[in-house]
């Protein structure tokens, strides 16, 4: 898990403008969007414009991930479009069960043969957006080697659960570590809903330190001046990158020792510090906080 | 590809454009481009927009396009959108044949 | 790149608490919400309306956009929204009215200038425009010495009528009728241009079209249907004859124009008015003709339309040729007269 997706910009896919330039603002990854933000008369030329935007604009490598529409309406349609593209990542909505991901898999696998693309090298995302799907949430994130990771969709999912969002998110805690949970367990990533005032920064700033404190990789994004609030919070700080870096240096100089007790400052270091300190350093190097001297 | 009713996609909103397909039966293409960026881009824009109906084999129609600085694959989305739907094809679109000319 | 986010409502009219807010909305902007819409679109940004426009049949009307909002790319948004219905309806001909000033940025959205006054311009977008509707006129260029014209509502056709084409049959060589082809009368148009044809059959040099979108259509000129007349009627009417005099008249090489003078219709007047002063710029002669009197008694269609919402059809007789009366006595008139019965309106 080297890669950073702290944050991933929602891009309507009817919006020419936006998908003109939407990788000019940092974000790690871009969702285009064919799915609620697209009327139901404008599917056709939305996917159209995905598929070329995603064909002749040049993105600059950021990841670029297309929300297809469900498999009872238009997804398949979608599906076929984007994958001969070259969209990086499907990200299929409203999962409720393993078989809802099962089934867009074999249709990439489909598309992926027919056009002679490596089988599986589309890669997919589920976002859970109901009761159903949280409860499913581990056997979701196992249904197929093409998963990155699981995402929560908050709006529907509180309408489901008869209740509404709240400043403190209390109603999303529950889903937030059962997605979280099973995104570990899978190995896969983990990543959290939008938060939809984009003039309130305080409270942005707060869902993305509880969401992070909770195991998130990341979060959703709706303007572009979310961006690095969002990516700010995910960045390790000066002393934690420090920090990693004199652990590493304990593991090196007890590695040529030939020591099997790493200590540091007199105290002994086990394995689950020395996993967090590479991972602060794996984040400070894709970030670009740190460089490492050769 | 032919037009059986008018057909249009895309949006006055910046960077993007309008396009209106009539048929034309038996008078080829004919293009009426209203552009902010006429001076330096109106010949090009012109030229995707034939060229895409070219490619789906649209033989004639009298275009209206109304242009606020869309890019050549904006231009081609529009125009492969308005002609689809003039043609009346909801489903089951030629992808394939799409993707051999489209880079 | 535009983030703004607006909800768009569309509605129409019998949504009152939202058309209120759109009258008061227009209303601080000097503008009036058109009476005869069909659907309005607002855009809200919260609880303020940002931009709102309406469509009333083939053209839109009372667009309008927050000061705040102005100069950014909400009247995009707006007309986009508002050529997307007007799609949706089948509608791919598409007429504005908007004040000069204007002009060029309705250009962009595709709209031409088809005719123009001090005030106001009409513009259009899509097809079929008005060079395809001269090109169609033109196959009826019948040649003559003297050519004259009449628009006619016929509404329905009465004996008056009958003898203004008569009087202008007699003076010219060719006459070219032209039926108000709106449907907002109570007779059908083409029940209205049937009855003319039957009726003016025994003249050979009378030719009857259908007024199309050009001739007192509600794009042309709106307030001839919205129920009490202001000071728009004369500004219009100077549209409606521009039309004429640049587009219509010369596809059919028409000099003269005939109109009854009008006693009791204020718009009717008006736009007689304007003919008087405009006509001959365009080179075309303004004849105005008496209205046909039955011993002191002149005959109007009001005055039909008023005799049978009474219920006094058999009165109605004597002012009506005899196309109008047996269509009156047929089956197929049954519904109409029910209809005027429920309601009156002035044309």
């Amino acid at each position: 898990m080297d890669k950073l997706r702290r944050t991933m910009m929602f891009v309507p896919g009817n919006n020419a403008g936006m998908l003109k330039d939407a990788h000019i603002y940092g974000a790690d990854s871009l969702m285009f969007d064919l799915e609620d933000s697209v009327s139901i008369h404008e599917k056709d030329t939305a996917r159209f414009l995905v598929y070329n935007a995603i064909k002749s604009v040049d993105y600059e490598g950021t990841e670029i991930v297309v929300r297809i529409n469900g498999m009872d309406t238009c997804g398949k349609e979608d599906i076929e479009a984007v994958i001969r593209a070259g969209v990086d990542v499907i990200r299929l909505p409203k999962t409720e069960t393993a078989a809802d991901v099962v089934e867009v898999d074999e249709a990439m696998t489909e598309v992926e043969k027919k056009i002679g693309k490596e089988v599986g090298s589309t890669l997919m995302m589920a976002a859970i957006e109901g009761p159903l799907g949280a409860i499913n949430a581990l056997s979701i994130a196992t249904a197929s080697k093409r998963l990155m990771g699981i995402a929560l969709g908050a709006e529907d999912y509180v309408r489901s659960m008869k209740t509404n969002r709240t400043p403190g998110g209390v109603e999303l805690l529950a889903a937030r570590s059962a997605i979280v949970m099973a995104a570990r367990a899978a190995g896969i990533y983990a990543l959290d809903t939008v938060f939809s005032n984009v003039d309130d920064e305080e409270g942005l700033r707060r869902e993305t330190q509880l969401i992070k404190d909770l195991g998130f990789d990341g979060k959703s994004v709706i303007n572009p001046r979310q961006i690095a609030v969002v990516n700010s919070i995910f960045n390790p700080t000066e002393k934690q990158i420090d920090d990693a870096l004199k652990i590493m240096k304990a593991i090196k100089e007890a590695e040529a020792k030939g020591s099997g007790v790493i200590a540091l400052n007199g105290k002994m270091i086990d394995k689950p510090v020395v996993a967090r300190a590479e991972r602060v350093i794996e984040i400070a190097k894709a970030s670009g906080l740190y460089r490492e001297e050769v | 590809m032919e037009l059986k009713k008018v057909g249009a996609a895309g949006t006055y909103e910046s960077s993007d454009i309008y396009v209106t397909l009539f048929p034309n039966e038996g008078n080829g293409i004919e293009i009426l481009l209203k552009s902010s960026v006429e001076k330096q881009f109106g010949t090009q824009i012109r030229k995707v927009i034939r060229e895409t109906l070219e490619k789906l084999g649209v033989k004639d129609a009298k275009v209206q396009a109304e242009d606020t600085g869309a890019l050549d694959c904006i231009i081609r989305a529009r125009v492969e959108t308005a002609a689809h739907r003039a043609a009346e094809i909801t489903e089951n679109f030629n992808w394939e044949e799409l993707d051999k000319w489209t880079n | 790149m535009d983030f703004a986010h607006f909800e768009e409502i569309i509605i129409d009219t019998s949504d009152k608490s939202e058309i209120k807010e759109v009258v008061k909305f227009l209303d601080s902007q000097n503008l009036l919400l058109d009476k005869n819409v069909d659907k309005t679109v607002i855009f809200k940004d919260g609880k303020n309306i940002a931009a709102t426009g309406s469509i009333c049949g083939k053209s839109l009307r009372s667009i309008a956009v927050s000061p705040f909002y102005q100069g950014g790319g909400v009247i995009n948004r707006l007309i986009t929204k508002l050529i997307e219905i007007e799609y949706q309806n089948d509608n791919h001909h598409i007429f504005i009215f908007t004040k000069p000033q204007a002009k060029e940025s309705f250009s962009y959205f595709g709209f031409n200038e088809i005719a123009s006054s001090e005030s106001a311009v009409l513009m259009e977008k899509g097809l079929p425009d008005i060079s395809d509707y001269q090109k169609n006129l033109k196959k009826s260029f019948v040649d003559g010495k003297v050519i004259s014209s009449i628009v006619m509502n016929c509404n329905p056709f009465t004996l008056g009528h009958l003898y203004l084409i008569e009087k202008t049959s007699k003076e010219s060589d060719i006459v070219h009728i032209f039926i108000v082809e709106e449907d907002k009368s109570t007779f059908p148009s083409d029940i209205r241009l049937h009855l003319v044809k039957e009726g003016t059959k025994h003249l050979k040099n009378v030719y009857i079209h259908k007024g199309g979108d050009y001739i007192i259509s509600s794009a042309t000129f709106p307030s001839y249907f919205i129920k009490d007349a202001d000071a728009l009627v004369a500004s219009h009417a100077l549209i409606d004859i521009d039309l004429f005099g640049k587009y219509i008249a010369p596809s059919l090489k028409i000099t003269k124009r005939y109109a009854g003078n009008e006693p009791y219709c204020k718009v009717t007047s008006i736009y007689n008015d304007v003919m008087e002063r405009i006509l001959p710029e365009h080179g075309i002669e303004f004849i105005k003709v008496d209205r046909k009197e039955i011993k002191g008694d002149i005959i109007s269609a009001s005055k039909v339309r008023a005799l049978i919402k009474e219920g006094k059809i058999n009165e109605a007789e004597k002012y009506l040729p005899e196309s109008t009366w047996t269509f009156l006595n047929s089956n197929e008139a049954k519904a109409i007269i029910e209809k005027i019965k429920e309601t009156i309106s002035r044309h």
